[in-house]
């Protein structure tokens, strides 16, 4: 099939071509080699694979550096462990009932003892149970980082993975301590026995590195995965268009252990025992080697750059090392027939760190920015032209409606470090208008955006949103309650594209879940559906500017079409209130005057508009009323034409006039 | 008569950019000895980029500054310090947990291995009383007004040929900025030559003898203070068409 | 043994200890007052420092076997042994900063900290493929003295500590806060723009701060060999988290902090593992770590806190 005919497909049946292929070739793999050590690795590897998916969540799609992984490992590996092997001793008792009437625990009777409840639950119920297990610690876990700074979060997450393999070490009642646990009962599917043989692992493992990836693959390309790049992107911003970060921070650490757990429990069915020492930080650097040299986010880098890794372990620099005997023989070096390279492989991996991040930090093979498959529809879609501004979901003021009151602030004030950013400030805003807030400097004005939209809290005083109390809010919810901002230095997910930033701007008023997101049930398609002709609506508000860029990422756009996605992913927050923090900076006059066209229709949509400018002929044309700040202090507020010639403002700008020298 | 030595600085024709964003479009001055210029604009209108250019923390994408008729466009930011040029930040940037003569001291560093350091701090003291009173004060404890007094006696300390003030009245209470801009012509009328950068269109043209409006990246008016002061195009330019 | 008694000579043993921590964790707070750098190779700085120790001493002829100096000889020896080792993991540190570090200075998020990790994976390999993985033997120099204070014993060795550790760290006082060199590095870790347009040579700061940082590791592991008398390639790690913890506890970014740090880690291992059992201690001091960074980030003398990401 020629390279053009293969790109022609549509991505799904690709898609699932390339996966029919690839498990066809996975299956085959284990007779086409013929030899059951290199199953055996092979299933060793299939370990590492998943382990590097869940890092993948947590560090790839969230952004969350976690460097103590391997406590997710240990805990799932260890939680089968002690549930199948006869590590516990507990005193029976009738609660054990249920469980033995099921065979997961026998009663043990010895002798002059009372009699203990003796473990050995099947491996299937308890791949889920373990997974539970971990995603409970990733949320434990995670829950302390939640207000730190990237290393900072870093380091408590070492401290974790500290932990665990030391309590493993010492706990020995439960673990057994440095000696590990023995005796895992092995898998047991349809009176099938797993044994020893590597071949059934090797499928159990190829299932579960399958599902690791598809599960990977649906919850990157959903409302969930674009909150996680949003947060990785830049976390205030992503709070600012309604996601809510505590949310998916734990979720993505949940999800990210759960993975772990299936790896530990997996591999310590196979391995029929578990040491603290396979769980200490070099594996959890392991991993994280795994998931850089990868790329970070990218599925397929991930799992390639962890087979090759493990297979770099099991086999590769066993054979390197064969090579370089023989060529010390050959040349008759001592220092090369005593080699063993398998002792450097932590040094590989340092060395991998280091070229990685200074020369390639987004992976040898990074994700391709795919954006929702577009429909045929959806990809003829036509820029809008003509005056007429129309979103299918917005609602127009009625033009008799009575003036009421959207925003009411009242005696609003903050200060910092003793300073008044904000000095009792009063103002209303009503439905419908146009308003805009002008001043020098310093004056106060982005702060007050910042406290409306809730980035920072008030000292005193109250902010209303139709009639209800906004202050105090965290940002997402006052999204939710139809508030969106831009900010004054953009502030767009970079390496997302225009129409995943847009879609991120929908998070507010999109349902899908976690478990929506895997599943995809048609209410869910139909919602991703229905969010990306939205979106396509909103691009085309921008003529041609923007709809032929839907797939690039951000950071490739031009400065004034940056600001435009910016706005555009405002507006998909349906938003009543609109708070545009100088749109038109850095705009030259052409591209000004189209953008505040555009502002002018957008009030045609029922959105009301709260604009800090400074270009002030643009201000004064189209504003129904100017608030003026300075230094925190509202010192005046009315028509343009009065603001402009108040002595107090024009004093504000310019300075008051020096006493006689 | 503004007092007219030879040229001093001269910024010609100067391009910046901050990624995509073009912010300086070719803008040009002249500062001669023994002048106080002031530039002057409002909010994005590129003032600021302007002095971190001539210190060497930006570099022009096109156009020359030279000084004393040497060019140093292309100089690290201790060069161009060392060869006379003081700044005063915008916001002060004192240190703030060092006393007031450790930051004298910073400011003097690229003479350190000079003499003359209780000569400089002798002089700098008699201009700021304040700060000899409060000398081994913590910087960071200290008030705006007074902060903003460390940062242009830190700058004093290299006895500089040019004084170049980062919008000083920021953050200043208005009879603060009153003083501040007393001191300026006081330090003046010493011999240094000032170039004062400044949102305050009418303080500054209060003290200054020259000066440059700059709107959006480029230069809009300039003039004669007194002139310039009575323009009604500067309140256009800060202030919208009428 | 009196409760007191044993209360006491853990105390003594907890701030011998505190002084290697602190000058372990002195390194790495400076290097992180100046550049907000997470510099895992720190440790194995220090771990690489006791090897360079033993280089330095076989080549005067010093080996574990033979350590029996008195007098003269043995403070000129364990003056050049101190001045070369420092001079060397000084220089370690340098190199690192400028081929690691410095191309990924200006990136932001955990890219640098990352890279030290790698960093810290290859020196501690590299000093493993070379000496092995058994623990090596370190001359012991000084000593073996004690004397009764009170029910408690101190050892020359523990005076020695104490001393040289006093002495580096006046020293270091004195240079950050006396000379200008020390103040242009505060200056720069105060405001690193400021200090640019005062003509401070950011960069040359920045290596200069390596050097001592570094410098100050190699002393730290010096006293590590000489107290406990043997090394290996993991001491990087154990003693390096504790460091860190020290650090960080002290607040980070804070040169007497980090010296308050130490010496309450110190006391903690001692204290702790009297009390509580050896075993645990390690979680104890990473639970301390852990409750540190999450409820006051800046510890308990410093003064930056560390921002929301």
């Amino acid at each position: 099939m020629g390279l053009a005919r293969w790109r022609a497909l549509p991505l799904a049946r690709r898609r699932h071509i390339l996966a029919v292929v690839l498990l066809a070739v996975g299956a085959a793999f284990p007779f086409l080699s013929g030899n059951a050590g290199n199953v055996d690795a092979a299933a060793n590897a299939f370990t590492y694979v998943l382990l590097a998916l869940g890092l993948n969540i947590v560090v790839g799609f969230a952004g969350l550096l976690d460097l103590g992984y391997a406590a997710f490992f240990a805990i799932g590996a260890y939680g089968y462990g002690i549930a199948a092997s006869g590590q516990l001793k507990l005193e029976w008792s009738s609660l054990w009932e249920p469980l033995a009437f099921m065979g997961q625990v026998s009663r043990l009777v010895v002798p002059g003892q009372p009699d203990t409840v003796q473990f050995h639950f099947a491996f299937w119920p308890m791949l889920a149970v373990t997974a539970i297990l971990c995603a409970l610690f990733g949320v434990l876990f995670g829950a302390p980082t939640l207000r730190l700074r990237g290393d900072y979060l870093a380091i408590v997450t070492l401290g974790f993975g500290e932990i665990v393999p030391v309590v493993a070490r010492n706990w020995e009642g439960l673990t057994n301590g440095a000696q590990g646990l023995g005796g895992i009962r092995t898998p047991r599917l349809f009176g099938y026995e797993f044994g020893f043989s590597p071949y059934p692992y090797y499928f159990l493992g190829l299932g579960l590195v399958a599902l690791a990836v598809w599960l990977s693959i649906r919850l990157q390309e959903s409302r969930v995965g674009r909150a996680w790049m949003a947060i990785r992107e830049d976390e205030l911003a992503a709070g600012a268009m309604g996601v809510n970060h505590v949310h998916y921070k734990l979720l993505a650490f949940a999800m990210g252990a759960a993975v772990g757990g299936l790896a530990g429990t997996f591999y310590v069915a196979k391995l029929t025992t578990a040491t603290p020492d396979m769980f200490t930080f070099p594996v959890s650097v392991m991993v994280l080697v795994m998931v850089v040299l990868g790329g970070m986010g990218s599925i397929r880098g991930v799992v390639v750059a962890a087979l090759f890794l493990a297979f770099l372990q099991s086999v590769i620099l066993q054979e390197l090392t064969d090579w370089v005997h023989a060529l010390g023989r050959l040349v008759d070096s001592g220092f090369l027939q005593r080699i063993e390279l398998i002792t450097s492989l932590e040094l590989i991996f340092g060395v991998i760190l280091v070229l990685m991040m200074i020369f390639r930090r987004e992976g040898i093979w990074p994700a391709v920015r795919r954006v929702s498959a577009l429909t045929p529809e959806q990809q003829a879609a036509a820029p809008s032209r003509g005056a007429a501004v129309q979103l299918s979901w917005s609602q127009a003021a009625r033009a008799d409606a009575p003036p009421r009151a959207l925003l009411e602030i009242e005696s609003l004030s903050k200060q910092f470090g003793g300073v008044a950013a904000a000095d009792r400030i009063s103002l209303i805003v009503r439905a419908g208008e146009l308003v805009s807030v002008i001043g020098p400097n310093g004056s106060g004005k982005t702060t007050l955006f910042n406290l409306i939209t809730g980035l920072i809290t008030r000292d005193s005083g109250s902010i209303r949103l139709e009639g209800r109390e906004i202050g105090g809010l965290p940002a997402h919810a006052i999204v939710a309650r139809g508030v969106a901002r831009t900010f004054q230095n953009i502030r767009l997910f970079n390496n997302l594209s225009v129409l995943e930033n847009l879609l991120v701007g929908e998070h507010s008023r999109l349902q899908a879940g976690a478990l929506g997101a895997v599943f995809r049930p048609p209410r869910v398609r139909a919602e991703e559906r229905a969010a990306v002709d939205r979106a396509l609506e909103v691009l085309g508000l921008f003529g041609n500017r923007l709809l032929p860029r839907l797939d690039h990422p951000a950071y490739g756009l031009s400065y004034a079409n940056r600001r435009r996605t910016e706005i555009a992913r405002a507006i998909m927050t349906q938003p009543k209130l609109l708070l545009l923090d100088e749109p038109a900076a850095g705009m030259n006059p052409a591209e000004t005057l189209e953008l505040m066209d555009l502002v002018k229709a957008l009030r045609g949509l029922g959105i009301t508009i709260v604009l800090i400018e400074h270009k002030l002929d643009v201000v004064m044309d189209m504003s129904d009323r100017v608030i003026v700040l300075d230094h925190g202090v509202k010192i005046a507020e009315g028509a343009p034409v009065e603001v402009r010639n108040d002595e107090r403002v024009i004093e504000a700008y310019l300075g008051r006039r020096r006493r006689a020298a | 008569m503004s007092p007219r030595g030879p040229l001093l600085l001269d910024f010609r024709g100067v391009h910046t950019h901050y990624g995509p964003l073009h912010v300086l479009k070719g803008v040009s001055y002249e500062i001669y000895e023994g002048e106080i210029v002031s530039l002057l604009g409002g909010n994005a209108s590129g003032k600021s980029t302007t002095m971190k250019t001539v210190l060497g923390l930006v570099r022009p994408t096109e156009g020359t500054i030279r000084f004393r008729g040497e060019p140093i466009h292309a100089l690290r930011t201790s060069e161009i310090v060392k060869r006379g040029i003081a700044p005063v930040p915008e916001g002060r940037r004192v240190f703030p947990r060092m006393t007031i003569v450790e930051n004298l001291e910073m400011g003097r560093y690229t003479r350190r291995s000079e003499p003359g350091w209780d000569a400089d701090l002798d002089r700098v003291f008699g201009l700021f009383p304040v700060l000899k009173e409060r000398r081994q004060q913590l910087a960071g404890t200290m008030s705006g007004g007074e902060q903003q007094m460390l940062a242009i006696a830190r700058a004093l300390m290299t006895n500089p040929r040019l004084l170049c003030m980062d919008e000083p009245s920021m953050g200043l209470a208005p009879r603060l900025v009153e003083d501040v801009f007393d001191i300026i012509r006081a330090i003046n009328g010493q011999g240094t030559t000032i170039f004062v950068i400044e949102q305050n269109v009418n303080m500054a043209l209060s003290v200054a003898h020259r000066g440059y409006v700059l709107q959006m990246g480029e230069v809009v008016l300039s003039g004669a203070a007194a002139e310039l002061l009575e323009n009604p195009l500067i309140q256009k330019a800060y202030l919208g068409s009428a | 043994m009196h409760t007191l008694d044993v209360l006491l000579q853990q105390v003594v043993n907890g701030l011998a200890l505190g002084m290697m921590y602190a000058l372990l964790a002195l390194g790495f707070t400076m290097v992180y007052g100046i550049i907000e750098l997470i510099n895992f190779a720190h440790f194995s700085v220090f771990m690489t420092g006791t090897f360079v120790g033993l280089m330095v001493l076989n080549l005067m002829g010093v080996t574990a076997v033979s350590a029996s100096l008195q007098g003269p000889a043995l403070v000129g020896t364990l003056i050049a042994l101190f001045l070369a080792t420092m001079v060397a993991t000084g220089v370690l540190g340098v190199l690192i900063e400028r081929i690691c570090l410095r191309p990924v200075r200006h990136v932001s998020g955990t890219a640098p900290m990352i890279t030290t990790i790698g960093v810290a994976f290859i020196l501690i390999n590299i000093m493993l493929l070379t000496w092995g993985p058994q623990t090596q033997r370190f001359p012991q120099l000084l000593p073996n003295w004690r004397w009764g204070v009170g029910g408690a014993e101190i050892s020359f060795k523990q005076i020695v500590l104490f001393v040289v550790g006093l002495l580096l760290m006046l020293g270091l006082w004195h240079l950050v806060r006396r000379t200008t060199l020390g103040k242009a590095m505060r200056a720069t870790a105060q405001d690193a723009d400021a200090a640019r347009m005062m003509g401070i040579d950011v960069d040359r700061v920045v290596v200069v701060t390596f050097f001592l940082g570094s410098a100050l590791a190699g002393a730290g592991s010096l006293f590590f060999g000489l107290y406990y008398g043997f090394t290996g390639y993991y001491i990087g790690y154990t003693t390096g988290l504790r460091a860190f913890t020290s650090a960080v506890l002290g607040g980070i970014g804070s040169i007497p902090g980090a010296v308050l740090g130490g010496l309450l880690i110190g006391l903690t291992q001692s204290l702790g593992g009297q009390f509580l059992g050896v075993k645990w201690t390690d979680v104890i001091i990473f639970s301390i770590l852990i409750i540190v960074m999450v409820l006051r980030p800046n510890g308990l003398l410093g003064t930056r806190t560390p921002q929301k990401a």
